[in-house]
């Protein structure tokens, strides 16, 4: 299989990479600065709190983690040449985009999974009740939202020629998708553009439905329901079948395949003068 | 079988630019074959096209037989290539790379055995970001040589290279070739393209201007065999252009400077002076290839010769 022999030689590349490895370290000390601003102070801490805060902040943060570990892997390749030797072995140019993609997959969901197999420990010694359930809901779904910007991030770097713009891609789509997001804009912009200029009249739960589709971040943020007991914090109880969390789950897989489908499209009718 | 061949093959960039002009091109099997060129003349964008790595506007190019565009992973199986202006990993060693390449080819190669080969012993636990860029070079070079491939495409492949590396290179090139393994490298150094290749090509602007051995092209241009005097005095009156054969004369100082239509008439050339002044020394050579490039390149060619195409 070429996509593993793609695979086996970016891991071992890219598992020396500094940078990688410092913006994993950071996502694990993050998340136990949260586990743990989460009981100090408190009588009764409560590890879902915890995690709801986790949610909020980790929304603009694991897209972050994402992008930096997978937004050069090929556009870098293709400027630096390296992409040449590559190509000039029995590798396909879908088994360089798969392959890439495994690898950066496997890099930023260990980073993950080990922030919360600490996390867990850390519940178990500081809070009275651990939710090992939610944890590792939480943790499920934290790894599925990371690898749609990884797909993403994927995708840009292979429909690009350069670093710059692989990386000005990346800034505009985490722009757009997470900041504007998370920050509100982006829910204005698609009520303004559907109810005002096109008088579509949807409803609030609709254009969150639209919000989902165009923001992995929104679909995370909105697939929490999944995890977290029925009506807890600001989790509506009823939900159309839309923004069930299942739904969001669906919407999330879609983000994993088509900006992979897509960069791998370009990729292949691409010229790698 | 032909290791490569092209028919029409042409790469238009939008509009305007037009790198690769209606190539027609044959590589016969076993054969070490020199593309020369100014940078800039089309070569690595001809050498991408039999790699898939940029796709032809029009035409067709085939390598071992196989469509360059369609048989890709089996053409990658049996060629060796070093791409022009790739670097290597940096975070990687040499023997990581080597033995990265061996797996992907299903290869047995031991990376040791190449690592000597290419004059890279010792060196092979280092990061390649380490390396100089002639070792960069080498490693690449090993990398081509992995699983015995039936071809190699070596793009510019002295670049970096020391003049011991690029004499090293060679020779691991003329062994290659021994043993039956065919050979295509592009190059814009003309003295390693006169010392290894059965024949060569010659692109300028994108067409190919000239094909065939040294000694073909040699003999389409006509350029003349050149000889030259050093005398103690050039004597007045020596009218050497009236010799038979003598085609034209520069004199500068002491050194007199005769191209001839045939190498035979350098002796009368030498007898013709000496008779008029001391000979101190007398230097003969056969037209060189730069000549030969010059004239190919610049425009000034020899018309109708055989097997040259003339550019618009």
């Amino acid at each position: 299989m070429s996509t593993l022999d793609v695979a086996k030689k970016d891991f071992l590349d890219v598992r020396r990479a500094k940078i990688v490895w410092f913006v994993g370290a950071l996502y694990v000390l993050f998340m136990l600065l949260l586990i743990y601003a989460g009981q100090t102070g408190s009588q009764d801490p409560n590890i879902l709190y915890s995690l709801w805060n986790l949610t909020a902040v980790g929304a603009m943060f694991i897209p972050l983690i994402a992008l930096v570990t997978a937004y050069l892997a090929i556009a870098g390749e293709r400027e630096s040449g390296g992409i040449k030797y590559l190509l000039s072995i029995p590798n396909a140019r879908r088994d360089v985009v798969l392959g890439k993609f495994i690898t950066r997959t496997g890099v930023v969901s260990a980073s993950i999974v080990v922030a919360f197999l600490v996390s867990a420990v850390l519940t178990l010694l500081w809070y009275p009740e651990t939710r090992i359930d939610v944890l590792g809901g939480m943790m499920a779904l934290t790894v599925l939202y990371a690898l749609t910007y990884v797909a993403v991030a994927i995708g840009i770097s292979a429909a690009t020629a350069s670093r710059s713009r692989a990386m000005g891609g990346s800034i505009a789509f985490f722009f757009v998708t997470s900041v504007l997001n998370v920050l509100g804009p982006l829910q204005l912009v698609i009520d303004y553009v559907a109810n005002d200029l096109a008088g579509l009249e949807i409803s609030t739960n609709q254009i969150a439905f639209v919000q989902s589709l165009v923001s992995p971040t929104a679909a995370y943020v909105n697939s929490t329901g999944l995890v977290f007991p029925d009506g807890f914090n600001t989790i509506p109880e009823e939900l159309p079948w839309f923004l069930q969390g299942e739904t969001m789950v669906v919407v999330m897989l879609g983000w994993l395949v088509v900006p992979l489908a897509l960069g791998i499209w370009q990729f292949e009718r691409a010229d790698l003068g | 079988m032909a290791a490569i061949q092209t028919t029409g093959l042409t790469k238009r960039y939008g509009e305007s630019v037009l790198a690769v002009d209606d190539l027609h091109l044959t590589v016969e099997d076993g054969e070490v074959f020199g593309f020369l060129g100014p940078n800039g003349a089309g070569k690595s964008t001809t050498i991408n096209m039999l790699l898939d790595f940029v796709r032809p506007s029009d035409g067709h190019a085939s390598v071992l037989g196989l469509d360059a565009q369609a048989d890709t992973d089996e053409i990658r199986r049996r060629i060796g290539v070093l791409p022009e202006g790739a670097s290597v990993y940096d975070r990687l060693t040499a023997r990581e790379h080597l033995q990265w390449v061996i797996d992907t080819k299903d290869a047995a190669d031991d990376p040791d055995a190449l690592l000597e080969q290419v004059g890279l012993s010792g060196e092979g636990d280092r990061p390649a970001g380490d390396y100089s860029k002639g070792m960069a070079q080498r490693l690449g070079f090993g990398m081509a040589l992995v699983g015995d491939p039936d071809l190699l495409i070596l793009d510019e492949p002295s670049s970096g290279l020391d003049p011991a590396g690029m004499q090293e290179m060679r020779e691991i090139i003329a062994e290659e070739a021994d043993r039956g393994t065919s050979v295509f490298f592009s190059s814009h150094i003309l003295g390693e393209v006169e010392a290894v290749c059965d024949r060569i090509g010659i692109m300028n602007e994108g067409r190919l201007v000239a094909t065939g051995t040294l000694d073909d092209l040699q003999g389409e241009l006509d350029l003349g065999a050149p000889i030259t005097l050093e005398v103690a005095t050039v004597p007045e009156g020596l009218d050497l252009d009236r010799l038979t054969g003598v085609r034209s004369v520069s004199v500068e100082g002491t050194t007199i400077t005769a191209t001839c239509a045939d190498p035979s008439v350098k002796v009368d050339v030498v007898r013709h002076v000496a008779s008029a002044t001391t000979v101190e020394d007398i230097v003969s050579e056969d037209v060189s290839l730069e000549q030969l490039f010059n004239s190919y390149t610049n425009g000034e060619r020899a018309e109708g010769a055989a097997d040259t195409e003339v550019s618009a």
